[in-house]
């Protein structure tokens, strides 16, 4: 049976007005696009930038440094989200800027703590011993030179990292969610 | 026929100077015909009303204003030259709760770093062919939050279509109702004593 269509006739609730602005940059550009020729040469001029990404990764290494050393001073009354904004920020701009001045592997590596800290809602000494572990193998990434992907090495030191990563869940199966660790197995 | 992309201006806001540098030296590459820059939201803002640039670049992370705060700023302060300005936002974050987060403060585009020439080059696309709607409510002010959804999930019609058999589940799903249908035929031909090609009836027994 049909119920009621008085649902029909209700007031609306929320008042949102649409608006469609003229589409004023289409109308001064164009159409057309750009030639494959342009993309090449920007692409080009990316690929060849000769920035030192050095002196910049060290000031966010040492910011990473820092918010890992803050943290684990006041591991038990900090304030759990800015302990791990503190890691996370410069984590993150490693993320974004390696992968733009020659240093994918540095991408790669700072990507898998962006989503390490991005998931863990508790910091303990071994959620700080693993971003540890990602700081100096970042830090030997950079100190070392090492551009491009690193190789085998590289994937050595990703899967590294990784199995880390992977100890640390299993023995902590309830972290996301604020858990209680799982002592059975080992870390 | 090109672009004219020289006809317009675009802001970058963004506090790495070697970032700020090279997002710039690729929009004039692509031809853009003013590029201007500013190191943190707050100068990002003057910058824009100061010129009023038909898109604007930011990062996310600066200080003492983010590109989140900056946004905002655009989209709802009175000074604003045009809060329905494309905001492109650059990040390291690709997280999908980040992507929501921009979305709610009034980005347009989201770009994530590190990004190639054709990355950007996309985003500029997007907003000059798709420019969204604006939304007005109580709580919100941008550009409309929703998207069409584009169907990119497996095929799950009617079988035996022509992108089924780019599907290798639907593909071992086959053949393995092919060998099924081989081995009663096999069974049957073998309990009537009749060769390959040999006609014969099914019995209700035989359909298992």
């Amino acid at each position: 049976m049909i119920s009621d269509p008085k649902h029909y006739k209700q007031k609306q609730r929320r008042k949102a007005e649409y608006i469609k602005p003229p589409n004023l940059l289409k109308a001064k550009v164009g159409s057309g696009g750009l030639s494959d020729n342009i993309l090449a040469k920007a692409q080009a001029l990316l690929e060849n930038n000769s920035v030192d990404f050095q002196p910049l990764a060290e000031l966010y290494l040492n910011s990473l440094f820092g918010g890992i050393e803050r943290t684990r001073k006041d591991l038990k009354n900090g304030e759990t989200e800015f302990q791990i904004a503190s890691m996370l920020y410069p984590a993150m701009q490693l993320k974004a800027n390696g992968g733009m001045f020659h240093y994918p592997l540095v991408t790669t590596i700072a990507d898998r703590l962006v989503q390490f800290l991005e998931v863990i809602e508790l910091v303990d000494d071994n959620a700080i011993e693993i971003v540890l572990a990602f700081h100096t193998t970042l830090r030997a990434v950079i100190m070392g030179k090492i551009q491009g992907d690193g190789g085998t090495h590289g994937a050595d030191l990703i899967a590294a990292l990784d199995q880390a990563c992977m100890r640390f869940f299993e023995r902590y199966p309830d972290h996301k969610v604020g858990g209680q660790p799982d002592h059975s197995s080992s870390f | 026929m090109a672009y004219e992309l020289h006809k317009i201006s675009v802001l970058v806001v963004e506090d790495n100077q070697p970032m700020l540098d090279i997002t710039k030296s690729l929009l004039l590459t692509f031809g853009i015909g003013h590029v201007v820059g500013a190191q943190n939201g707050e100068q990002g803002f003057d910058r824009f009303c100061e010129y009023n640039n038909d898109i604007i670049i930011a990062d996310w992370m600066m200080k003492p204003m983010d590109g989140i705060s900056f946004t905002r700023l655009v989209r709802n302060d009175a000074q604003s030259p045009n809060p329905y300005v494309p905001i492109i936002l650059m990040t390291g974050f690709s997280e999908r709760r980040r992507v929501i987060q921009a979305r709610d403060a009034g980005v347009t585009e989201f770009l994530v770093k590190p990004f190639n020439a054709k990355d950007l080059y996309r985003r500029l696309v997007q907003v000059i062919e798709r420019p969204r709607q604006f939304v007005r409510a109580p709580d919100f002010f941008g550009p409309d939050r929703r998207r069409k959804r584009v169907h990119t999930g497996r095929y799950e019609g009617p079988f035996r279509r022509d992108a089924d058999m780019q599907n290798p589940e639907i593909l071992k799903m086959m053949r393995q109702q092919q060998m099924a249908a081989h081995d009663t035929l096999d069974r049957i031909r073998k309990r009537e004593g009749l060769n390959k090609g040999d006609k014969f009836d099914l019995s209700p027994q035989d359909d298992r």
